[in-house]
């Protein structure tokens, strides 16, 4: 069934174009107006009515999106909060503890689960729930993870090459956040006996992989360091969060030691 | 559509059962049919179940305008514990945006056709009646 627009009548004209205001209002998520139905069987009747169903629809679609959304952000709020308690749990019994292994495996293990906490917080506090910033999550959870090290008279200084376009999702975030957080930890408290030095963090967009670099400046791995042999539970961490970035890894000991995560 | 005297009137429709087997229910002239008439219309369709399912016509050209909630209420599986079929007359501009709404937003689980005479729609409706047991 088609418009003859010539027999198009002057109420016609009046009709079709409050059609239009109503689809104009809808279009601005103004679902209050709607198409009056005159009862004519006239063909603007049978579209004013698809007009009003239609808006009724897209309004109840919008509304159960928002409401999912409310619940998305409430989740990743809530798991924030709990991983925090955990942290904070962590922090307490660190304060009965005297011995520097358990101080130190308490520390790590807080900052693992800080690192994911922040991806949870960052999730809940972005504008569409589901991408985080890289470099501002990156710039956030370097400093964390230094002050929970709090080496006195330290300067450690990071130096960030990071697009500020690239957002990934929480699938990609979490191991991300992991890697950083070991290697991190790895050059704070092996890399600068001297207390002094730089941490680079990188990452490049090469046509369909990034690359994360992630360096210091300070005094190696000892020459004879054997990944098989010598890893401890932080680089073989690096390794299994790399594979499930579907990624590779490369570790370079010169002037310092490079993490090189391709994904 | 011819009303017989024995079919249940509500403020929005009549509904009746036909000597073929099919029930029948008809939207009165210019209804705006809200949750109330779709509840009620649901309640007497259902009413005519003995023991088999049924096909059931809906002439719904008469229609002025149906609610949302009414929408939703005949997509939620409300009458189809009974019925088999929906035979649909859409022969007005606002009954035929209706019926294609219907078929494809609210997805009915039994088969359902659009039809603008009442004749092809009873002589599709007609395969449906005696075949299938009830719930």
């Amino acid at each position: 069934m088609g418009i003859d627009f010539s027999k198009i009548s002057l109420s016609d004209n009046t009709r079709a174009n409050e059609i239009l205001e109503v689809i104009l209002s809808f279009a601005r998520q103004d679902f209050d107006k709607k198409v009056e139905i005159i009862g004519d069987d006239h063909l603007l009747d049978g579209i004013g009515s698809g007009v009003n169903m239609l808006g009724e629809e897209l309004q109840h679609s919008t509304i159960s999106l928002k409401e999912k959304e409310q619940l998305l952000k409430e989740i990743h709020h809530r798991v924030k909060n709990n991983m925090q308690i955990i942290s904070s749990l962590l922090s307490l019994q660190s304060d009965s503890v005297e011995d520097e292994k358990v101080l130190s495996v308490l520390r790590e293990s807080r900052n693992r689960i800080n690192s994911m906490a922040l991806v949870h917080e960052m999730l809940y506090k972005s504008k569409d729930l589901s991408q985080i910033a890289l470099r501002e999550y990156i710039e956030s959870l370097s400093i964390s993870i230094r002050r929970s090290y709090a080496l006195p008279d330290s300067v450690i200084e990071f130096c960030y090459d990071i697009p500020d376009d690239i957002y990934f999702n929480i699938d990609r975030m979490i191991p991300i956040g992991l890697i950083l957080n070991e290697s991190i930890s790895n050059s704070l408290k092996y890399a600068f006996p001297e207390k002094r030095g730089f941490i680079n963090i990188s990452l490049k967009n090469r046509e369909k992989e990034y690359v994360l670099v992630i360096g210091d400046n300070g005094i190696g791995l000892k020459e004879d360091f054997n990944v098989e042999r010598d890893s401890h539970l932080g680089i073989q961490l690096i390794h299994m969060l790399t594979e499930q970035l579907d990624g590779s890894l490369e570790l370079k000991n010169k002037m310092g030691v490079t993490y090189s995560v391709n994904f | 559509m011819q009303i017989p005297k024995t079919a249940i009137e509500l403020r929005g429709y009549f509904t009746w059962m036909g000597d073929d087997g099919i029930c029948r229910t008809c939207v009165k002239p210019n209804t705006d049919i809200s949750i109330e008439d779709a509840v009620s219309n649901t309640l007497a369709v259902t009413s005519l179940f003995v023991d088999r399912k049924f096909p059931l016509l809906i002439d719904s050209t008469a229609v002025k305008s149906m609610s949302y909630e009414a929408r939703t209420h005949f997509s939620v599986r409300n009458r189809e514990t009974k019925t088999c079929a929906f035979g649909i007359i859409i022969r007005s501009s606002v009954s035929r945006v209706l019926g294609n709404f219907y078929l494809g937003i609210s997805k009915p689980s039994v088969p359902t056709k659009l039809f603008d005479n009442e004749t092809d729609a009873i002589q599709w409706l007609t395969q449906f009646v005696n075949i299938s047991g009830g719930n």
